[in-house]
């Protein structure tokens, strides 16, 4: 057991945090429902951070530190699958990668447009294709989500298929969504920290108010909880604990979204604040897999059967 | 990073895992159902530990200055989670190997140390904790058990309330006003429970016999070298070894443990087939593993060397959260378990609801974490 950052580790994240500098905060009157950076995206790659699970002295738990603080950002960055999923099938898979489950291509699917490789995991296996303008909805203007998102309008015929084991894409998956929920959680709680303890009424900061401090302090526990759990489901591979890495994520999400919107008053319905490009991500990533409770029937079976 | 425990590790607890299976009765469990503090479990724990003394497992973290073999933080957390999941078969005296003994080598007079570390290695002694009093439980600070240097003894009146083991302890670590200012005013005297004057009344509880009591000092009359640090120095001193406290008991094993219990209780009934009870489950699985990660990067923190700060705290709440998902799941899907079908799953109960009001509330545990971990500006007094 050893719940240390290692240098390299260390390295990874100072890394990342001077590179990803220009893209902390959100451009200036920029009030878009969701924000995208080809320029940040170009940089992650070149510079291989979506690359380090492959790496030998990097591993999966590193990797989960990157996809987390990425999240961070209010950019929204196709990190999770590439870094967790694409090594397992195939690392040459062009980006951005757009992961379905085989049964269940009807919702929005994040990052999706022509060029894109749809990685559909399954009872049938793991199988892909490149995705073109035949087979994409119009992008969609009126998402409130803080992802681009478009729909599937149809699968090919033939798709690529993979040696993968479904298995364990899908608890890769988990394990990478975990922990972009993570950062998301993590970016959320900070903004709506900044927010109550500068916005005063009735003469002071509302942050001095026990009815919000409590709360905050229940969610920063969930936060913190989320963070752990994640970076364990990617140390120790096991389908459980993804299982219930996803879970608490997914739980915690539900929570949180509810209350920072809701101590943001009046502005957390604008878009002035950025706090919809974390918790819009969030809410659509409560819907990932299925929801909590897919996840809570997956975590059962893994521990007890 | 690496969360897997070390082959060293995995050797230690199996160690311990071993000596429990070889050294606790065949009806342990049901034995357990005593509560921690009853006289039964304190009689046998006084032979428990004294057994455990002699494997050298009582106090193995202990650095070897002390006597112990110097194994770490990894291993006291170890040592903690087994003997929880037992049962806690240590009675009281987890609590001198976890904070008593550290604090007394730490602040302890030459002549406290000879007198008192000793029987805790010998797994012999039990000391009680008097903190809390009528008006005073989480606004510790307002206590007033007030102790008067007169003559080169303290003398001691006042109440204390809530007191676990005091029925049995031969020490009492005693929290007493020396002066009204506020937390520079309270100064910690070590009373053996013997001396004149005191008075022990055990309180029925939800919780098992013999945990919870009031403890009434009529000019009670110690040495002034009874006391323990420097007067008013008591509040530094309770901080830190309640820091140890926070972190002793790893509740989240047993609460994990508990739920194994009941799946397998469900399971075993067929009982464990509908999804909302497996969602449910997992759930509560999700809240002990969550608070388990929690509590390790604290332990952590110990292990490099760190202060430990508010992040406890958080931890703590965490493991609150869990046991109290944990203690409701049984309560909603096997409610036979606390009607004597499970005496593993009640003494679960019994210890689980303790968690959100032992060592600090968990209101006070938000508290903590809005102002230090948050660092929100502070609520107006």
């Amino acid at each position: 057991m050893d719940l240390s950052l290692n240098e390299d580790q260390r390295q990874v994240l100072d890394f990342i945090d001077s590179l990803a500098r220009p893209f902390a905060g959100v451009p200036l009157h920029d009030v878009s429902l969701a924000l995208e950076s080809a320029d940040l995206d170009a940089q992650l790659l070149e510079n291989g951070f979506l690359d380090v699970m492959a790496v030998e002295e990097l591993g999966p738990v590193t990797a989960a530190l990157v996809v987390e603080k990425l999240a961070r950002l209010p950019f929204a960055v196709e990190a999770a699958a590439s870094s967790f999923v694409r090594p397992l099938i195939d690392a040459e898979l062009p980006r951005p990668l757009c992961l379905v489950e085989e049964g269940r291509v009807t919702g929005p699917v994040r990052f999706l447009r022509p060029g894109a490789t749809i990685v559909v995991v399954g009872p049938s296996g793991v199988r892909s294709f490149t995705a073109d303008d035949s087979m994409i909805a119009p992008a969609q203007e009126d998402t409130l989500y803080a992802y681009p998102v478009a729909f599937l309008t149809a699968l090919p015929d033939r798709m690529a298929t993979h040696e993968a084991d479904p298995a364990q894409v899908l608890r890769a998956w988990r394990v990478a969504i975990a922990a972009e929920m993570a950062g998301l959680l993590g970016a959320a709680l900070a903004a709506t920290v900044t927010y109550v303890s500068e916005r005063k009424q009735f003469g002071r900061p509302l942050a001095t108010f026990q009815a919000m401090r409590h709360r905050l302090a229940e969610d920063q526990v969930m936060t913190n909880s989320v963070y752990w759990l994640a970076l364990r489901a990617a140390g120790t591979g096991d389908p459980g604990d993804a299982a219930l890495a996803l879970l608490h994520a997914q739980d915690a999400a539900k929570r949180v979204c509810y209350d920072y919107h809701q101590f943001l008053g009046g502005m957390g319905m604008t878009l002035e604040h950025p706090l919809h490009l974390w918790t819009y991500r969030l809410k659509l990533l409560t819907a990932e897999l299925g929801g909590r409770g897919e996840q809570g029937l997956a975590a059962a079976t893994a521990l007890w059967g | 990073m690496q969360f897997e425990w070390t082959a060293e590790q995995d050797a230690f607890r199996h160690k311990i895992r071993d000596f429990l299976h070889a050294n606790l009765p065949d009806d342990w469990e049901k034995f357990s159902e005593h509560g921690p503090a009853s006289p039964a479990l304190t009689a046998f724990a006084r032979e428990f530990c004294v057994k455990l003394a002699e494997a050298g497992i009582l106090f193995p973290h202990w650095p070897v200055e002390m006597g112990g073999e110097g194994l770490g933080p990894w291993e006291q957390q170890i040592l903690s989670e087994e003997m929880w999941i037992a049962g806690e078969p240590r009675g009281g005296q987890y609590m001198n190997v976890n904070w008593i003994g550290p604090t007394l080598e730490k602040y302890g007079s030459a002549e406290q140390k000879a007198r008192y570390l000793e029987p805790i290695t010998r797994g012999e002694s039990l000391w009680c904790q008097g903190f809390s009093e009528p008006d005073a439980g989480s606004d510790l600070a307002s206590l007033r058990t007030r102790a008067t240097l007169t003559d080169g003894n303290y003398v001691i009146n006042g109440q204390k309330i809530w007191t676990s083991y005091a029925g049995l302890a031969d020490t009492c670590f005693l929290l007493t006003r020396t002066s009204d200012d506020r937390k520079k005013g309270i100064t910690i005297i070590l009373v053996p429970m013997d001396t004149p004057g005191i008075t022990v009344r055990q309180i029925p509880s939800l919780i098992g016999e013999g945990d919870i009591h009031e403890v009434f000092f009529d000019d009670v009359t110690v040495p002034e070298t009874a006391r323990f640090g420097a007067e008013g120095q008591a509040w530094e001193i309770v901080a830190y070894s309640l820091r140890n406290e926070r972190l002793g008991i790893p509740r989240f094993t047993l609460a994990r443990a508990a739920l194994d219990r009941g799946v397998a209780m469900l399971q075993g009934q067929g009982r464990f087939t509908r999804e909302h009870v497996r969602i449910e489950a997992a759930r509560c699985a999700a809240l002990c593993e969550a608070a388990g990660t929690a509590n390790y990067a604290v332990v952590q923190k110990r292990v490099d060397g760190l202060a430990i700060g508010a992040e406890s705290s958080s931890a703590r709440y965490a493991t609150v959260m869990a046991e109290r998902a944990v203690c409701e799941f049984v309560v909603e899907f096997l409610p036979e378990a606390l009607a004597g079908a499970s005496p593993y799953l009640k003494m679960h109960h019994q210890r689980g609801i303790v968690a959100g009001v032992a060592a600090g509330a968990a209101e006070i545990q938000l508290n903590i974490i809005a102002s230090d971990v948050l660092e929100l500006p502070r609520e107006p007094r």
